[in-house]
């Protein structure tokens, strides 16, 4: 049964790995070995006491290449292995679509919690290319964010060539996160064609209430002057 | 035209039937539904509002506290411009006075949708849809009154189902235009929904009673109001009513999270205490036509019950007792609110009822707005919901203990209602028509 763990890190940092194997057997013939990403390791500190066999790996992650998964592995044939995850902050955006209108302004938000990323960079693709987002174009995209651990993406005078996938990315020394935030943009014949067709139903209701109300009116007229005939006729 | 007079017969004009009485049934029946869709797009839009305030907070980047002025707005010109859709109806009968307020709610709404600033919204909707609001509401109520006298109850009850049952449907529909339009588009299609006002008011066929003529205009009639001791007396009444009554609509939710309730079954015991508000305004309108004498009676019978029950709720701390007791207050609230406005017609007769509900509703929202902020300010003070509980249970005490000074509280008999004594007195010798035959369906 293989034992995980995850492990967030920002910056550069000394990383001590412990692993403790406990068996009931003969802890001699057991083969330790350190890797990373099935790439074998010089292992640093090995000691056997008793039942239980500690290792430990030590080591300085400097860039991305060093991120991945390391583990401890114990037996050849029989493998018991720990793995240990390293990974960047991952990024929150939003879930849902952002829905907008032809003309208004929106701001595209990606925020990373408890993290502080070196440099934010903003992407749009349609389909598979990102594209980076041409921040020289000032009266239509502003990036700006309150604080380091969040940024703002500002698209003003939106029209329809504005929808589609955006992405935001954070990047670390240790390696990038990022984050999908898909755009609808709408234009306003979407709902008004909704309102048009429900005010033509009141207008047709409120025809249909008073025509039915005209209608039994007059036939009340008709048959009252029947029987004002007859009361006259009765004195 | 002089011949068809002297054989006893009044002239039917092509526009209005004349009855000597309310007709109880018929069209009658169709004002009930017109009352039931109008109290739903009225009261029902209102409460499910919640669900743009926090788009509106995003969009605008404002605190949610100048966000809800909105709807405070809204209902506050909604309650004190109720005199004038009375006054108005009085004049000119309740349907072109709904029709119109039906037309400036959706162009309130309409207007929001281009909105860009929170005060661009303060104005549409608070203040157009507002008043808007303000002319269909209470004349529908007052006009559902004239048609009905022995059903009437039930009547008000069940258009007033129309509340509950609204803001179960209108949350989740407002919350998926919401996410397929954003409240832009969402906004112009609650404009849309609100155009059924008009269709609403349609609906509202004028009715002549038989002491309309001597009644008056309104501003007669709002001076004889002003005047008359029991309408003040049951003003009073309603007003302290009205302050006890929002409590816990709006601190319940609170309260239960301060005795450390989850929010899944908090919001679940809230369908609960809605769906037993939806059955006491039923049961009610049905039982104060089924019993005879002064519906004030019953009026006061749920109050108290309604009183005792909410100062009963900082005692309860168990979730079953919190439950009972969260399900008697829905059942015995929702049964005080059809009753309310049956009492009015008793107290001032159908002729003035549509200023007389005006003025009530007006006095009474002083009521509804001091009452949740005092609660608030309570809480804050004493740190928890007690205090506010018990207060507001103290003001509906005392509301019903008003009501027992109306006049015939204590009789037995029915008292011979109004329209009747007046029809002996102005007709004289008129003979009165057979309803039936001319009479509707």
């Amino acid at each position: 049964m293989p034992v995980e763990k995850n492990i967030t890190l920002e910056r550069p940092s000394n990383i001590k790995l412990i692993c403790q194997f406990t068996t009931s057997g003969d802890l001699n013939s057991v083969n330790v070995t350190w890797r990373k990403d099935d790439e074998i390791l010089e292992t640093n500190y090995l000691n056997a006491t008793g039942s239980i066999l500690y290792t430990q790996y030590m080591f300085t992650i400097v860039n991305s290449k060093q991120m991945g998964s390391y583990s401890c592995v114990f037996g050849e044939k029989k493998e018991q292995r720990g793995t240990f995850n390293f990974k960047v902050p991952e990024l929150h955006g939003k879930n849902k679509p952002l829905i907008n209108y032809v003309g208004d302004s929106v701001v595209l938000k990606c925020k990373c919690q408890d993290c502080f990323p070196l440099n934010w960079t903003w992407y749009s693709s349609n389909g598979s290319v990102q594209v980076p987002v041409d921040v020289q174009m000032n009266d239509k995209y502003v990036i700006n964010g309150k604080n380091a651990n969040e940024t703002r993406l500002k698209i003003m005078q939106l029209s329809e060539e504005d929808r589609g996938s955006y992405w935001c990315h954070a990047i670390f020394q240790l390696g990038e996160s990022e984050e999908h935030i898909e755009l609808v943009v709408l234009s306003y014949l979407v709902p008004l064609k909704a309102f048009l067709a429900i005010a033509a139903e009141v207008v047709l209701l409120v025809a249909i209430i008073l025509l039915c109300e005209m209608y039994t009116q007059k036939k009340k007229e008709h048959s009252d002057d029947g029987k004002e005939f007859e009361q006259i006729e009765q004195l | 035209m002089f011949a068809r007079l002297a054989s006893g017969g009044s002239p039917v004009t092509s526009q209005m039937a004349h009855k000597a009485e309310p007709p109880d049934g018929g069209w009658g029946w169709m004002v009930v539904l017109s009352a039931f869709f109008q109290s739903a797009l009225v009261f029902g839009v209102l409460r499910s509002f919640g669900v743009f305030f926090v788009e509106f907070v995003a969009a605008f980047e404002e605190q949610a506290a100048r966000v809800s002025w909105i709807a405070s707005i809204g209902i506050a010109v909604q309650q004190f411009g109720s005199p004038v859709g009375s006054a108005l109806s009085t004049k000119f009968g309740p349907r072109p006075v709904v029709m119109a307020g039906g037309i400036l709610a959706a162009l309130g709404m309409l207007l929001a949708s281009f909105a860009t600033s929170l005060t661009h919204l303060y104005l549409s909707i608070g203040l157009l849809s507002g008043s808007g609001w303000a002319l269909t509401f209470t004349p529908t109520l007052a006009c559902l009154s004239r048609y009905f006298s022995r059903r009437r109850s039930l009547a008000t009850g069940l258009a007033l189902t129309g509340v509950g049952l609204s803001s179960f449907a209108f949350a989740p529909l407002f919350q998926w235009l919401l996410s397929y339009y954003a409240w832009r588009g969402a906004l112009l299609l609650v404009s849309a929904l609100s155009l059924h006002l008009v269709a609403c008011g349609a609906l509202l066929r004028p009715l002549s009673l038989a002491e309309d003529p001597a009644v008056g205009g309104p501003g007669t009639q709002l001076t004889s109001l002003l005047h008359h001791g029991p309408f003040l007396r049951y003003t009073v009444a309603l007003t302290l009513i009205n302050t006890g009554y929002f409590i816990p609509y709006v601190h319940l939710v609170a309260h239960l999270q301060d005795l450390d309730w989850d929010p899944l079954p908090a919001a679940f015991l809230l369908s609960v205490v809605a769906i037993s508000d939806l059955v006491g305004r039923v049961a009610s309108g049905w039982l104060g036509d089924a019993v005879p004498g002064p519906v004030a009676r019953l009026l006061m019978l749920w109050t108290t019950l309604t009183g005792v029950i909410l100062a009963l709720f900082p005692v309860a701390l168990a979730p079953t007792a919190l439950v009972a007791l969260a399900v008697a207050y829905g059942f015995t609230s929702g049964a005080l609110t059809p009753v309310a406005f049956s009492v009015l017609p008793e107290l001032v007769g159908t002729g003035k009822i549509y200023c007389g509900l005006g003025l009530v509703q007006m006095v009474e929202s002083i009521g509804g707005l001091l009452g949740a902020p005092l609660s608030g300010y309570l809480r804050d003070v004493t740190g928890n919901y007690t205090a506010s509980f018990v207060v507001s249970g103290a003001f509906l005490l005392a509301g019903s203990g008003v009501l027992i000074t109306l006049p015939h509280f204590f009789c037995f008999s029915a008292p011979t209602s109004k329209p009747q004594d007046l029809v002996t007195e102005t007709l004289g010798t008129k003979v009165p028509l057979p309803s039936e035959g001319l009479g509707e369906e």
